[in-house]
């Protein structure tokens, strides 16, 4: 249904300029994705010497067969995929209730609440009590402890509240007066309009647990639990150890900057097919299937 | 449904439930009202409980842990038995002109950041929703945000044969001028342009999704009205759809003047020279050189109780001015 | 359960290898003793082969069968790679293993021994290690620079061996070319690099030669020695050293720094030094090198070379050799660069450990000629054999793909235990081209001695924390300023010296002095 008609004339020169801004800005960011791409299909001393700028030199294979042959690398990339699912619906759960309760005008205390999780969004414990709790939970090294330890956060919980709180409360009445409870109506009412929200709070949850590194390293003893993203830093770390007798390397197939730009784009792949699948949500229209209802 | 949703703003709404809500305060005792109360709304405390439950057990229970900034920490002591040393630690950070210097540094580049990176990603978004061509569209959009993903060693990497005298794209182009290669990257006046300009083209793709979602959010029939009464696209972006994202611009501008004082840290420690310190040291890049000789938990806890104080007070400042004047607020 | 299943695999293991230890003087307990360990280092977080600590090191099995002590892994922060971070998980929770080691240990070690974390060793060493003892003995001052502020040591340090790193390298056929010598002294060695700059030694018709280069920027400090100043004590970038007359001084501060460094800062000026030495990094080694544009510079023996042969083809002719150091404006040739004696990496006793004694003969069987053998060669037969009293690498060891660390790293050896480094185990597999730059270098008087550190008591500490880092920072920033060309330093120096002053570098060097002091006497 998209908009031919919207366009007068007058838009023309705007529409085209914007094009073009547009067009301009996403090329300089795709730079970046090129060179990684190109340093993993490079040798491993010209990516050392620096030599790779824009396409393969030296192309070879060698730095993805060094990553796909180690079984690690599967078994951290099946846990990177349990720990993105598990987590996002984990958080989905907590966020989208927790959200939908302090955004209700009528909740006892909604002030005191909304600051309360507002106010983890500055003040942290630091890291050694943190993981003393965990500990402490029996959360160390266990699957269930990474997904439920990262489960709520303040920022995702008030972006969501804000939303719901700008769906105009006309569009509940009729729910209201078919008697549905406060579930039915969010299950019924608001989650249905808010369908934007919730794929940007969902991306958001998946894109930090697919990132995430730091407490999965500190947390999980056993290396068959690991993410990719620690392992990513558990081979950089072991290669980037060969430095003083790098004349072995020079030679090698691989380098440390070979095989870390191969993992690192087998890392933002999945990523980059998922974003189309919950792209579809931020298009235009939702709330007028709302109204028509 | 017969009033138009946007006309009946949602605030009418919640007056008319507050004035009933007091008119039946009027009635019963205290406790009865609570359990009026309960016995009606029970729902959203089941919905609530479990978030304020989660919050207490894995954030404020640790958050003893805060009381080191207060304490000679010893880790193998532990934080109960370490000894207390009172300011000590502040003391230490405001009687230092480096940490001064880096807190001064730290509110410049954020600032910058504010205002120049705080407007890019809604400009983006506003950029995006004018684009007719689907496909292109999509396709840019999923492009942006790539650089989201990739390693800040990688970025800073880029950045630094971007910036090199010698070989160097800006240092090309500038030749092309006639214009004499410059050494950025030592040069403490170029140090913010570069960091700012890095992480707005770093970031300002993924953060542009917010305001997708919020533009998603706003009602197709307003637009065709308006195209109805004749109204240019650059009208409509000003009278619909910036109105419309108004409270998700206020919410999100309120978070990041809370984070004012936290500067990507490891951006920098990439990027910075001894010969750029005096423009590029922040807080954080401060704490880190200060703890060369071993883990201080203590002192980097007393700088991000500092942090997280002034950001506190910056936050309730901004929530009370955006209450008065927008009716949109963190809490 | 466990137990029995541990005591029917040693059964199993001993049976089938008995014969080669037959001999008991190497037992520290007649009945097999458990012994749980943190070994966390940059090659494996674990105590196991390549860190799965599923699989028992050679070289653990060989010593177990040879002193009936078993190490049982109980790493902390087994994936994260910062030892650090790992360490002080590992103290956080107080629960610590019987043993403590692996990489930079030192510090947390001699933070946390004196709070009763760990049990200090120098009893435990002197009744019933003899054999590290006698190390103590033969190599005075290396006890002493790993103490800490009470005195007393904590760990067992893992003790390199060999002396030389770095050394001055330069590009022979470029020298051949523009038929000159290798530069003897300072200003020869001026002449040269101005040479390279100016007279296209790579043949390009261009001027784009870089005379010298570092891969880490702190290297031109190096140039400084040539002006009789120093850039550093010891291995470590910046550090205090010990003058001529035996007090600690910072070299940032001394009369010789300040015509070093207005020397650096001409010859940076004049283009003879790389204009982009401070971003280039890691890769402008490779990429000056086998871009035909870099000269000279100083880098490890090791690993520079390692480059004629592969870049043979490439930059036909290229001959990247080391030369002596020139000779400083005074006429004195040194070396400032040289391994360190002692790591900060190592293994120590926890509080927790029921068994110190035998603990302790454990960490004495790796000073005896058998346990330091299997320490840095592996298990004997396997990787090694004797050879007229010398140990020597099984041909597939020294022909393999791998590199031969990398090898000993998963048998178990060179693992960072506390152990004496035996230099014949890398000398068997240095290059040809790196031993000849050694020997030039051995037989030439050019060592000087390091710095090793002090430690220092609580108000000392409280001291060097408080000022330290701070004037350090500033030192850096004037230095690279001036080196840059923004500021003089002739003429910023009294400015310079009297913000060191207000900054507390008085307070610094005494505390350093007074610690320096008491721990090495004098």
């Amino acid at each position: 249904m998209t908009n031919m008609n919207l366009y007068s004339r007058g838009d023309r020169a705007f529409v085209f300029l914007n094009m073009v801004l547009i067009a301009l800005f996403t090329i300089s960011t795709l730079y970046p994705f090129i060179y990684i791409a190109s340093l993993s299909l490079s040798s491993g001393f010209e990516a050392r010497a620096g030599n790779v700028i824009l396409t393969p030199v030296g192309f070879t294979l060698e730095a993805y067969k060094r990553v796909l042959a180690e079984p690690l690398f599967w078994a951290s990339y099946k846990n990177t995929f349990i720990y993105t699912i598990g987590g996002t619906l984990m958080s989905l759960a907590f966020i989208i209730p927790g959200a939908y309760a302090l955004s209700r005008p009528q909740l006892y205390g909604r002030r005191f609440w909304n600051l309360m999780v507002a106010f983890t969004m500055w003040f942290h414990a630091g890291m050694i009590p943190f993981f003393l709790n965990m500990r402490d939970l029996g959360l160390l090294d266990s699957y269930f402890g990474i997904i439920i330890g990262f489960a709520v956060n303040g920022f995702n919980i008030i972006l969501l509240r804000n939303f719901f709180e700008g769906i105009p409360q006309s569009f509940e009445e009729a729910a209201r007066m078919d008697g549905a409870s406060e579930f039915q109506v969010l299950w019924k009412v608001y989650m249905p309009l808010s369908k934007p929200a919730i794929a940007t709070v969902a991306l958001f949850c998946i894109v930090s647990r697919w990132n995430g590194f730091f407490w999965a390293m500190v947390l999980l003893q056993d290396e068959s639990k690991i993410p990719l993203q620690v392992y990513l830093r558990k081979v950089i770390a072991e290669l980037s150890d060969d430095e003083e007798f790098a004349n072995s390397l020079m030679t090698a197939a691989y380098s440390f900057e070979t095989v870390s730009a191969a993992i690192m784009v087998c890392s933002i792949i999945p990523i980059l097919l998922i974003y189309p699948f919950l792209q579809k949500y931020f298009s235009k229209g939702i709330l007028l299937g709302g109204v028509k209802e | 449904m017969s009033s138009d949703p946007n006309v009946t703003g949602p605030r009418t709404e919640t007056l008319v439930a507050d004035a009933s809500e007091a008119l039946r305060r009027r009635k019963g005792s205290r406790v009865q009202r609570v359990g009026d109360h309960l016995k009606r709304e029970w729902q959203l405390y089941v919905m609530l409980i479990p978030t304020i439950l989660w919050l207490l057990i894995f954030l404020y229970k640790p958050m003893y842990g805060l009381q080191i900034a207060f304490k000679d920490y010893s880790i193998f002591r532990g934080v109960a038995g370490s000894p207390w040393v009172g300011l000590e630690h502040f003391q230490t950070l405001f009687g230092n002109e480096q940490f001064l210097r880096a807190l001064k540094n730290t509110v410049i580049i954020s600032f910058y950041s504010l205002i120049f990176g705080f407007p890019m990603p809604i400009l983006l978004a506003l950029m995006f929703n004018e684009i007719l061509h689907q496909t292109f569209k999509k396709t840019a959009q999923t492009i942006v945000y790539l650089p989201h993903f990739i390693s800040s060693v990688i970025i800073a990497g880029i950045v630094i044969t971007a910036f090199s005298p010698s070989a160097g794209i800006v240092n090309t182009v500038m030749g092309w001028f006639g214009v004499d290669p410059v050494y950025f990257l030592t040069r403490p006046e170029w140090f913010r342009p570069i960091f700012v300009g890095t992480s707005i083209w770093q970031e300002a793709g993924f953060q542009s999704i917010v305001y997708l979602a919020a533009i998603a959010g706003v009602s197709p029939t307003l637009y065709e009205s308006a195209v109805v009464d004749g109204a240019s696209r650059w009208q409509m972006m000003w009278k619909i759809t910036i109105p419309s994202i108004l409270p998700t611009i206020i919410i999100m501008l309120i978070i990041r003047i809370g984070n004012m004082l936290e500067v990507s840290f490891e951006m920098i420690i990439l990027l910075y020279q001894p010969a750029t310190y005096q423009t590029a040291d922040v807080v954080n890049t401060f704490i880190y050189r200060q703890g060369i000789q071993g883990g201080q938990y203590d002192l980097a806890a007393a700088a991000g109780l500092f942090n997280a104080g002034v950001a506190f007070v910056l936050v309730m400042t901004a929530n009370t001015i955006a209450k008065r004047y927008s009716r949109t607020s963190l809490w | 359960m466990r137990n029995l299943k541990v005591a029917l695999a040693i059964l199993g293991s001993t049976a089938m290898t008995t014969p080669v230890f037959a001999d008991n003087h190497l037992r520290v307990v007649d009945t097999p003793l458990e012994l749980t360990i943190h070994m966390h280092w940059p090659r494996a977080q674990g105590y196991g082969v390549g860190g799965d600590t599923s699989k028992i090191y050679p070289v653990e099995q060989a010593a177990r069968e040879m002193t009936g002590i078993h190490l049982i892994d109980r790493t902390s922060g087994r994936n994260t790679t910062n030892n650090s971070e790992a360490m002080n998980l590992l103290l956080a929770t107080g629960n610590l293993p019987d043993i403590v080691g692996g990489n930079a240990i030192q510090q947390p070690v001699n933070q946390y021994g004196p709070e009763g974390a760990f049990v200090p060793l120098n009893d435990l060493v002197r009744e019933h290690a003899p054999n590290i003892q006698a190390f103590w003995d033969n190599n005075p001052g290396l006890m002493e620079a790993i103490s800490a502020a009470d005195g007393n040591y904590y760990y067992i340090p893992y003790l390199p061996d060999g002396k030389f790193g770095r050394a001055w390298y330069i590009r022979q056929d470029w020298l051949d070319k523009l038929g000159l010598e290798q530069p003897q002294n300072v200003d020869e060695y001026y002449e040269v690099l101005k040479a390279f700059r100016e007279q296209d030694p790579n043949g390009n018709g261009r001027k784009d030669e870089i005379p010298y280069f570092a891969r880490q920027w702190e290297e031109v400090l190096r140039l400084l020695n040539l002006w009789d100043a120093r850039s550093s004590g010891s291995d470590t970038y910046h550090d205090f050293y010990v003058n001529d007359d035996g007090q600690v001084v910072h070299p940032y501060a001394q009369e010789a720094y300040r015509v070093g460094l207005s020397n650096i800062a001409k010859w940076y000026a004049e283009g003879l030094i790389d204009p982009e030495i401070f971003t280039r990094g890691a890769s402008s080694r490779d990429y000056l090198l086998s871009e035909n544009l870099g000269g000279s510079t100083h880098d490890w023996f090791a690993s520079t070379s390692g480059y004629n042969i592969p870049l043979a083809e490439k930059v036909p002719g290229m001959n990247f050799i080391p030369f002596l150091p020139p000779a400083s404006a005074n006429g004195v040739r040194m070396e400032e660069h040289r391994r360190i004696p002692i790591k900060p990496d190592g293994w120590a006793i926890s509080y927790a450990n029921q068994h110190p004694v035998e603990t302790v003969k454990y960490f004495d069987f790796f000073f005896t000629p058998e346990g330091r053998n299997l320490a840095n060669f592996g298990v004997e037969g396997k990787t090694w054999d004797m050879v007229d009293g010398e140990p020597v690498y099984k041909p597939e060891v020294l022909n393999s793909d791998q590199a031969v660390n990398s090898q000993m790293y998963l048998e178990g050896a060179q693992i960072f235990r506390g152990f004496p480094q035996d230099y014949r185990y890398e000398w068997q597999w240095t290059s040809e081209a790196a031993r000849e730059g050694i020997e030039l270098y051995e037989a030439n008087d050019l060592l000087i001695d390091q710095f090793l550190g002090v430690a220092f008591n609580a108000e000392e500490q409280a001291f060097y924390d408080k000022f330290w880092p701070s004037l350090l920072t500033y030192m850096l920033e004037r230095q690279q300023a001036w080196i840059l060309g923004s500021g003089n330093v002739e003429a910023d120096w009294d400015a310079y010296l009297s913000t060191l002053d207000r900054m507390g570098y008085a307070q610094v060097i005494e505390v350093m002095n007074s610690a320096h002091k008491r721990q090495y006497g004098g």
